[in-house]
């Protein structure tokens, strides 16, 4: 057990070794701001629309029913940022493997008495406390909006679990491709391709049919966040989660015996 | 779990403290359609310094690399101290430290970080990891530079680095893959002297395509071409053999 903690320490200190690390973590956290800010704006522009045809005053009892502050900014900005991690969750994951891969490091771990299993458990392990990290960044603009519309700690845990739960298996997706790779472009990319296309299911709907449509939404991983967003927590939906990140592990492991094999 | 103790892994450490010994028969490994070594059959003895001779791609470092358990072999087997590297790899990672041929190292460390790590994946902990640490630091003459990243460090001293985290728990088996490749005369030595520090006392695999080197340090030489063992015996034997090399007649001349 202590070989598999040295490992994750010796996973994270590579990782904040490098610039890439603060690079992301910096670019979370404008991208949030910017998009947070945004959406902050339309609103405001819209209250300021209302206020202008209002008489006499201004009552928030007048507005329209999906004229709040959950509803234009809260939500669409959640739903931004799991497209966001689909961008930026890959930066994180791409050097996992790949990279010992290049350098030729691999040979160190894999002479040591970590099993293959524990050599990927432990640098999911590191790259889920990254990525913890990342969103605890990127979730001080929602958690201000939430608590300023008073929507509740509840619904900030739901929207949360449902963030930690997509960017845990983009990480999953992103660490899988890495296994298979010693360039960490391929294995970015690879990355962005497989989070892209199971992201959302819906664009085969018109091939396939409208029938389909509720398979394809039962193994998209977007309609399986929305779900969170609007602060419904569904055991079905982080089962699926678990599900992807139980793939990609096996997946991972598989990608360090085909090096040993081929 | 990997705590450096129990009493079966401690008697075997201790059995195999004077080196251990290393079988492979039959040995082969494809690459696609490429046969890269074919049928290798040899024993190295415990305390042996044994010297993989051969051109580039001649196949050494896919011996090593089965002897490690990195890669699986196509057909034959290999043991270490009786030991398939396929169905018992904690054992036989127990009983060895591998350099690689060229110092693969994680740059991003620093030097004393790199060394714990190392020992902790091999088991070590507590006042045991602290002690091999130092004990590394002293023997390969690290301490002025061990809070410096492994990646600002020059050739040679990386080259010590490998060789300390290789050793760091101290195993029966060192098996080195061209260890003075691209380091100036003096580092040359440097290395030569701790390989041939541990004559008797441990197992050594060495590849080089070195012949003052496998002069210098070798018991036994084989030598490896087109992936066949070419030759098999003490650098004498070998040279007076069918000298199956010319590269070989051209050592022979050479000043012992």
């Amino acid at each position: 057990m202590k070989a598999l903690f040295a490992l994750v320490r010796k996973e994270l200190a590579v990782l904040f070794g490098s610039p890439m690390a603060y690079l992301v973590l910096a670019l979370v956290g404008l991208v949030t701001a910017l998009l947070f800010f945004d959406h902050l704006r339309v609103y405001n522009q819209i209250l300021f629309v209302y206020t202008s045809n209002a008489s006499g005053g201004f009552e928030l009892g007048t507005l329209p029913e999906r004229v709040n502050l959950e509803d234009q900014v809260f939500l669409p900005l959640m739903e931004q940022l799991g497209v966001t991690l689909i961008g930026i969750v890959p930066l994180v994951t791409m050097r996992v493997f790949a990279e010992e891969r290049a350098r030729g490091t691999e040979e160190i771990l894999m002479t040591s008495l970590l099993t293959p299993s524990q050599i990927v458990l432990g640098k999911f392990a590191a790259t889920f406390c990254f990525v913890t990290l990342m969103l605890t960044c990127s979730l001080v603009y929602p958690a201000a909006a939430v608590l300023r519309a008073g929507l509740g700690l509840p619904h900030l845990a739901a929207v949360a679990l449902g963030l930690f739960a997509l960017s845990l298996a983009l990480a999953a997706i992103g660490l899988a491709c890495s296994a298979f790779s010693a360039n960490q472009i391929m294995a970015a990319v690879s990355a962005y391709a497989v989070a892209f296309v199971i992201y959302d299911f819906g664009w085969l709907e018109p091939f396939l049919g409208a029938g389909a449509g509720k398979l394809l939404d039962a193994i998209s991983l977007q309609p399986r966040f929305v779900g969170f967003a609007e602060g419904i927590v569904s055991l079905a939906d982080l089962a699926y989660f678990a599900g992807i990140i139980g793939t990609a592990f096996a997946v991972a492991r598989l990608g360090l015996d085909v090096v040993r094999v081929r | 779990m990997f705590q450096h103790g129990g009493a079966m892994y401690e008697a075997g450490i201790e059995r195999a403290r004077h080196g251990v010994r290393v079988e492979a028969t039959g040995l082969s490994r494809r690459f696609g359609e490429q046969l890269v070594l074919d049928g290798i059959s040899l024993a190295i003895e415990p305390g042996e310094t044994f010297t993989l001779l051969g051109a580039n791609g001649a196949g050494k470092t896919t011996f090593v690399r089965l002897v490690i358990g990195y890669l699986v072999p196509s057909s034959g087997r290999v043991t270490v101290d009786g030991l398939s590297p396929e169905t018992a790899p904690r054992a036989v990672h127990a009983r060895l430290g591998y350099v690689a041929e060229t110092s693969r190292l994680y740059p991003d460390l620093r030097v004393r970080g790199l060394l714990r790590f190392a020992g902790q994946v091999r088991g070590l902990a507590g006042p045991a990891l602290d002690e091999a640490v130092e004990r590394m630091l002293l023997r390969f003459d690290l301490t002025t530079v061990d809070r410096r990243l492994v990646g600002n460090l020059s050739k040679g001293y990386q080259q010590r680095v490998s060789l300390a985290q290789a050793f760091v728990h101290d195993p029966p088996l060192l098996v080195v893959d061209e260890p003075t490749s691209g380091l100036d005369p003096l580092q040359q030595f440097e290395v030569r002297e701790f390989l041939r520090s541990l004559a008797g006392q441990r197992t050594v695999i060495l590849c080089t395509h070195d012949l003052f080197e496998a002069r210098a340090l070798a018991t036994r030489v084989g030598v490896l071409r087109a992936g066949k063992l070419a030759a098999l015996g003490s650098v004498d034997e070998v040279l007076d053999a069918a000298a199956p090399l010319d590269l070989f007649r051209a050592a022979k001349a050479m000043p012992a």
